[in-house]
């Protein structure tokens, strides 16, 4: 699955203002609001299930990196957005360090491989510390979609 | 009558071949179709629907196979069949740790 | 007294007298009936088969429960070839055009498919004749109404004789009696050895021809280590032998009686002794040897016994079976540890350097729908019992993060689906590559355990192919290096406080029991049948002692040296032994 497929360019946020867990969630979530790629009245239900799976286990999987995400039934197809925080976020990661890089997924409960197969192409493709690097030094939404179309084109190792 | 019939090609994967426990896996799902299902190797046809038939082709690991489903719901039987040849696995391998 | 060479596929000796079991088959003459009886013939054969599938279910679930479900499937095959339409199409028409018995009509009709494969090239297929007599067999015992039950029970210790067992003779094994097993055909991979081996059965294969001239009530002496049959032996073998059998049961018996013992040593230190299994009906051989738990449950068994993959349900009920015949004792279930062409067979391109390649964790974390049902399965069987999840080959923080990553959110799938799990099914890895070693500091504020994989990390050490002769003298587990690694993955794990045990072969051989106690470790997970063993060692040892060896061998740099000092130190400690 390619980053195209699921990554909402209009959502994407290259200056996260947010400073801690709840508020990046709540922003990334806004932000597919605002794109129409999930719907206001659900956004609710959506971060508070988003915020109950993380007290399961982080999705700070280390390097700087979440992926916060969850199913919900309003969604019909595999919805995500990518967020940048120059600052960093605390967000309780597996190694304990701070998160630069947002992927928020949302996807419908009844296709539970599309979210696995996006997170699965999120990992592998973080795996390339280029990508990591460029991602985080990204200014605009454009660098994003740029580094993003990259990695699909499989510019990038592994 | 007149319907044409699905034809996959399959290479028998596991080493010990088309033997008796993949024979059954296979005429398991063959038996869930309405369709006719032969199977045939080197110019010898059988019938799918019967695990002796399919045993006496005495298919080894490598043997081409060829599957010929006819009838209302060809092609999913045809896909099923040919999923159930490449999920054939070794039974007689070595661990490691 | 003559010597029969075969091939040994479970070890052992016993002897005892011989019972032969080929003659007893019925034979089927060529007869017919009159047009008037087919009717009733043809209603003979119908209940006859039903009583066949009926038998084979039975031996399907009994097989099943007392060996497993992969000895179980081959019935579900026979139960097919019994139900084959075309089988008894071929059947009923010889019984309604040609007017045969039901006994004539199965013996022809078998005949064709027996025949057929005795001449197959491919060794292994040829040995399906077999299925086909055995089903062959169950139809004319109904048929002629014997009772296929009483065929192998035997009245006094006796040694099977047989051309080839069929699966439904080995499940109909008497148990009490039968002390070994000997045919005339088969190789490792048959039934007769499968099953042998799993019951534990001294047993000899392929013997040839030469089998046949020995009557009922001969004496013989199989020795299941050398793959020999001896025929009518004279006093002095039988002495020899004796004393062999007499040898077995002491050291089985003395070892038994550590059983209920607590593995501690002189000075004290408890160490735990946990056991390595594959199968779950070996939960009966680590509650017999007195395992305190299942340090290692190897779960490829799911994936190479079966003829596709398991489900979420196939992965639960094993799990669920050890965890209730180990009555509450930890088990540590490992997840899938193959490579990947193991699982895809040529659907996957063969790789250079396939221990270098997808394999393991690497393999589940790019397979995950398979590895969902696994963790699922796990998730679900972690409320019956003392249950971890041990992941393999573990390379990279990364790897462990993604892979505890699906569990939480298969947590949350269980708990929107009001599932049990524990929350807390503790996560452990196993240290077999020297990076893990290296950065063991780090995994460890991520995970509750670890066991330390000896046989792949002197493989992924010291760059040896054990398998390689070329160079396989290199691979040695007292290599200096490999030690210092051991030691390492110890030390870190107790400076974080958390668990470790040690679980490759290394810890099943008792010259290196008092090195690993030197080196620190306090748990060891071996295969079921050497705890007694090394529960003596830890016995019989101090600590101290045991610190004195390892600062010896900590100041060594050769591994040839320290295995000496090693076989030294374990000759001092049982002398009469050595």
């Amino acid at each position: 699955m390619k980053f195209a497929d699921f990554i909402s360019v209009k959502a994407i946020k290259p200056e996260l203002a947010s400073k801690d867990k709840e508020a990046v969630i709540r922003e990334l979530a806004g932000s597919l609001v605002a794109s129409g790629d999930i719907m206001e009245d659900s956004a609710e239900s959506i971060i508070k299930a988003i915020l109950k799976r993380e007290e399961l286990g982080s999705t700070g999987i280390g390097r700087g990196i979440a992926v916060p995400h969850t199913k919900h039934p309003s969604v019909e197809k595999l919805v995500g957005t990518v967020g940048v925080s120059t600052e960093g976020v605390d967000f309780n990661s597996l190694d304990g360090e701070s998160v630069h890089l947002f992927f928020l997924l949302v996807s419908p409960p009844d296709r539970p491989g599309d979210h696995l197969r996006a997170l699965e192409n999120i990992s592998r493709q973080l795996r390339d510390d280029m990508f990591c690097k460029f991602l985080k030094q990204s200014k605009s939404v454009e660098d994003i979609k740029t580094l993003l179309d990259e990695a699909d084109n499989n510019q990038f190792g592994s | 009558m007149g319907e044409e019939s699905i034809i996959r090609k399959v290479v028998v994967p596991n080493r010990q071949g088309l033997h008796a426990r993949p024979a059954n896996m296979f005429v398991k799902v063959a038996l869930q179709y309405q369709s006719q299902v032969e199977i045939a190797r080197d110019g010898l046809t059988v019938s799918g629907k019967s695990i002796l038939d399919v045993m006496t082709l005495a298919a080894e690991q490598g043997t081409e196979l060829t599957i010929i489903v006819t009838g209302p719901d060809a092609e999913t039987a045809a896909n099923a069949l040919v999923e159930v040849v490449r999920r054939f696995v070794e039974e007689d391998e070595e661990e490691g740790e | 007294m003559r010597v029969l060479q075969g091939i040994a596929v479970s070890p052992g000796v016993a002897i005892a007298k011989a019972m032969v079991v080929d003659d007893q088959q019925p034979r089927v003459t060529r007869r017919f009936i009159s047009r008037a009886n087919v009717d009733a013939e043809l209603k003979r054969l119908s209940g006859a088969m039903d009583l066949v599938a009926e038998q084979i279910q039975a031996s399907q679930d009994e097989v099943a429960v007392e060996l497993g479900d992969q000895y179980g499937a081959i019935f579900s095959a026979h139960l097919q070839m019994v139900r084959d339409e075309k089988l008894n199409e071929s059947l009923i028409d010889s019984i309604r055009y040609r007017h045969y018995t039901a006994e004539y009509a199965v013996s022809q009709s078998f005949a064709r498919y027996i025949q057929f494969f005795e001449r197959v090239p491919n060794p292994f297929l040829r040995e399906r004749a077999g299925d086909f007599r055995d089903i062959e067999q169950r139809l004319l015992n109904v048929l002629f109404g014997a009772d296929a039950k009483k065929k192998l029970a035997a009245k006094q210790p006796s040694i099977v004789l047989a051309n080839d067992l069929t699966p439904s003779e080995m499940a109909n094994l008497d148990r009490v009696n039968i002390r070994g097993i000997v045919t005339e055909v088969g190789g490792p991979g048959s039934h007769s050895a499968i099953v042998a081996e799993a019951l534990e059965l001294p047993a000899v294969v392929g013997v040839g021809a030469n089998l046949r001239d020995i009557q009922t009530d001969t004496m013989l002496i199989i020795d299941g280590h050398q793959g020999r049959v001896i025929v009518s032996p004279d006093e002095e073998t039988i002495a020899r032998y004796e004393k062999e059998v007499e040898q077995q049961r002491q050291t089985k018996i003395r070892l038994r009686g550590l059983r209920d013992l607590p593995a501690i040593t002189t000075d004290g230190e408890t160490i735990t002794l946990m056991a390595n299994i594959e199968f779950p009906h070996e939960a009966d051989a680590c509650i017999e040897r007195g395992a305190s738990g299942v340090g290692l449950y190897r779960t490829e068994f799911l994936y190479l016994g079966q003829d596709c993959e398991p489900t979420e349900e196939d992965h639960y009920q094993v799990y669920a079976k050890v965890i209730r015949d180990m009555q509450g004792s930890p088990i540590v279930i490992r997840t899938l540890d193959l490579g990947a062409d193991k699982i895809f067979g040529e659907d996957h391109p063969p790789e250079q350097n396939p221990f270098l390649g997808l394999r393991s964790i690497r393999l589940s974390l790019r397979n995950t729908d398979q590895f969902r049902r696994q963790l699922r399965a796990i998730l679900r069987a972690s409320v019956l019992g003392d249950v971890s999840v041990m992941f393999p080959l573990v390379s990279t923080l990364h790897e462990l993060r993604q892979a505890k990553m699906l569990l939480s959110d298969l947590m949350e799938d269980l708990e929107e689906q009001s599932i049990a799990f524990n929350r807390d099914l503790k996560v452990g890895i196993m240290v077999e590559v020297p990076s893990s070693v290296v950065m063991l500091d780090r995994f460890a504020r991520e995970i509750d355990f670890i066991s330390i994989g000896t046989n792949d990390l002197v493989q992924y050490t010291l760059a040896v192919d054990r398998n390689n002769p070329d160079v396989a003298a290199l691979y040695n587990s007292c290599d200096p290096a490999v030690l210092r690694l051991i030691q390492m993955a110890a030390d870190s794990a107790q400076k974080a406080k958390i668990d470790v045990t040690l679980c490759g072969q290394m810890g099943g051989n008792p010259v290196y029991t008092m090195l690993l106690i030197g080196m620190g470790l306090r748990s060891l997970s071996v295969t079921p049948s050497a705890i007694p063993e090394i529960k003596q060692i830890c016995r019989t040892v101090s600590t101290e002692k045991c610190r004195e060896l390892a600062a010896r061998v900590r100041d060594m740099d050769n591994a040839w040296e320290i295995k000496r000092l090693l076989r030294e130190h374990l000759r001092q400690l049982f002398p009469d032994e050595a």
